[in-house]
């Protein structure tokens, strides 16, 4: 017995998984499937015949290709905010004990509690009242906000695992703070450094609520997506979709095959 | 021992390097934003309470300009100078008083929040309602979903399930959402489906989905789903195999297996889950932005947003997004009372 009862009942259970892929899957498809129909408007029930001219379209596509740039640089400038930050934040937060902790721990995680769209807000108030109009700098920091908060948790998580006696053999052998900080507890560091690295610059890739309330008049790729499907909506963004399905589909079963591979090692 | 003073020292330093920047992070970029935005939400300009009160003075002061005026033709040559300076001095103070006038004060209360009219309440409820629901809907669903996964016998088995639920997972937000918009366009999917049937007529131009509230919701359960079905899996996963094969061997029911064993063990992620898809749901902007398209079908997000960027009153915008943070803190709250988690197993 697995814990899945008679056979009847564990088949019924595969059905209904199977059925909440379907689910998952089918308007995908559907949405793929528009991007290789030849027809002005994003459609499957106008079927004007199988194209790929909507792939090359998306290369002339200025805004969007611009889009796409901005996106690489405010992610770019979001991993090198919040790594630094979300480990201070950790690195804070094991030296503290009891209400203190909580308390910091509990302001440290509410961004990741917080509606998208208020933290995009209360950036883009915060910085006007500075003289800082909205735009790439604003959009970066208020996604910085929470996802400084994941990796703050990734780091905490790692630190927990870690032998304080090394901390003390490194002082006692006379080793500096600097020292012990980049020869030993970065290094121990790395692996999740590099994890949240890549954890930052997806969510911030892929983040709309937050940047569409504090961007201005920027655009990332994902906030023009947005503005799309009101006004000139075209295949092209259903070329952008089948893009990403594929980009995710190869990232995720990289993550998976690794972290199986990882866990079949230990 | 001067080398113990000294690594002491860097320790201290490197220490205060930390706290720096933790300060940064928390004051910069969360604490005093969200002052900001709720110091706004608490006040308005208005035009200055005594402004018939200046307007009067104002009057009087020009009657006094014109009798200087006056008294100016007349008067001999000696005396010029001095009436020119006073009416100098009568004018700067007209300007001064009249630039007050025109410029609004601002008033501190709780106005912003009492402003919401009867539409934006009922829009504003109807979005905590609407989200709640979406969040019974998806642990109702994902339960056995999530379950299913961290039981799989055999590791491959367990692996490919995860990896069917981390790709559209993984898939940005607004490209699931617009695969709906797909289906239920107005030359959509379902439309083209029941003109197939015979259901509905061609000419009519479909039924106009986009308009009804459901739409949204239905698009919102999509889009939000898969974060109920990874906490529940990594708190099923943490479940030893053989307190659920305990249960079984005395003789306990799949409900009773459920409710005693599983359940009370899953609590943080149940938690975690319903935090996660309400917060998302009520704060979403990117589903009703695509899917409504209807006076009705609005979110209350959306609201927020047309306070910010079409009517340009950032105050009310932020009383009412105030509001909606609230909510979710409120919801937040009952959640971790009602499973009885607390923060630290919340956010982990």
């Amino acid at each position: 017995m697995n814990g899945g009862g008679s056979r009847a009942a564990r088949f019924l259970l595969d059905l209904y998984v199977a059925l909440f892929l379907a689910y998952m899957f089918a308007p995908l498809l559907v949405m793929s499937l528009a991007a290789f129909n030849d027809y002005p408007y994003p459609s499957v029930t106008q079927w004007g015949g199988f194209t790929l001219r909507w792939f090359p379209a998306l290369l002339q596509d200025e805004r969007l290709l611009r889009g796409l740039a901005h996106s690489l640089v405010i992610a770019a400038g979001v991993v090198a905010i919040s790594l630094p930050l979300g480990l201070a934040g950790a690195l804070v937060l094991q030296q503290l004990r009891g209400r203190a902790a909580g308390f910091l721990y509990a302001v440290m995680v509410s961004p990741i509690l917080t509606p998208g769209i208020i933290l995009g807000i209360s950036t883009l108030i915060f910085w006007r009242e500075l003289g800082v109009p909205a735009g790439k700098f604003t959009a970066t920091l208020a996604q910085s906000s929470f996802i400084a908060s994941y990796a703050m948790l990734m780091f905490l998580a790692r630190l927990q695992r870690f032998d304080p006696t090394l901390e003390e053999a490194a002082y006692d052998l006379g080793a500096s703070a600097f020292l012990f900080f980049r020869r030993i507890l970065l290094p121990f560091l790395a692996p999740t450094a590099a994890t949240a690295a890549v954890i930052a610059f997806l969510q911030s890739f892929e983040n709309y609520n937050t940047t569409v309330f504090s961007i201005g008049g920027d655009w990332t790729l994902v906030t023009e997506i947005g503005s799309r499907f009101r006004f000139g909506l075209s295949p092209v963004i259903n070329v952008v979709g089948v893009l990403f399905v594929l980009a995710t589909v190869v990232f995720a079963s990289l993550w998976v095959w690794l972290s199986e591979r990882r866990r079949a090692v230990r | 021992m001067s080398s113990g003073a000294l690594a002491s020292l860097d320790r201290r330093l490197l220490s205060g390097l930390c706290w720096l920047l933790a300060a940064i992070w928390v004051f910069g970029l969360v604490l005093l934003p969200q002052l900001f935005m709720i110091e706004t939400s608490l006040w308005w300009l208005e035009r200055d309470p005594q402004a018939t009160a200046l307007s009067q003075r104002i009057d009087r002061l020009y009657q006094e300009v014109m009798l200087r005026e006056l008294d100016l033709q007349a008067a001999p040559v000696e005396r010029r100078p001095l009436l020119e300076d006073e009416i100098a001095r009568l004018r700067e103070e007209i300007a001064l008083l009249e630039a007050r006038e025109q410029q609004p004060v601002k008033v501190y209360g709780f106005a912003n929040y009492a402003r919401m009219s009867g539409l934006h309440l009922q829009v504003f409820l109807r979005t905590l309602a609407y989200s709640v629901l979406v969040t019974l809907l998806s642990l109702a669903v994902c339960y056995p979903v999530a379950w299913t996964a961290a039981r799989a016998r055999s590791r491959r088995g367990r692996a490919l399930l995860l990896l069917a639920l981390v790709i559209p997972y993984a898939i940005n937000e607004l490209l699931r959402v617009y695969a709906w918009l797909m289906i239920f366009d107005y030359e959509g999917l379902l439309n083209a489906l029941l003109v197939r049937l015979g259901l509905v007529d061609r000419q009519s131009g479909g039924i106009p989905f986009l308009t009804y509230p459901f739409t949204t919701f239905v698009a919102m359960v999509y889009a939000y789903i898969l974060f109920m079905v990874f906490p529940l899996y990594n708190a099923f996963e943490s479940l030893d195999e053989h307190q659920v094969e305990a249960a079984r061997d005395l003789g306990a029911s799949t409900w009773l297996l459920h409710r005693r064993v599983v359940v009370p063990h899953a609590r943080p992620g149940i938690a975690v889950g319903c935090v996660m898809t309400f917060m998302l749901s009520a704060g979403s902007y990117s589903v009703p932005q695509i899917m409504s398209r209807g006076l009705g079908g609005d979110w209350f997000s959306q609201l927020v947003y047309r306070q910010f960027f079409e009517a340009n009153n950032w105050n009310i915008g932020a009383a009412y997004a105030f509001s909606l943070l609230l909510a979710c803190l409120v919801f937040v709250g009952l959640v971790m009372r009602l499973f009885r988690v607390g923060i630290r197993e919340i956010a982990r």
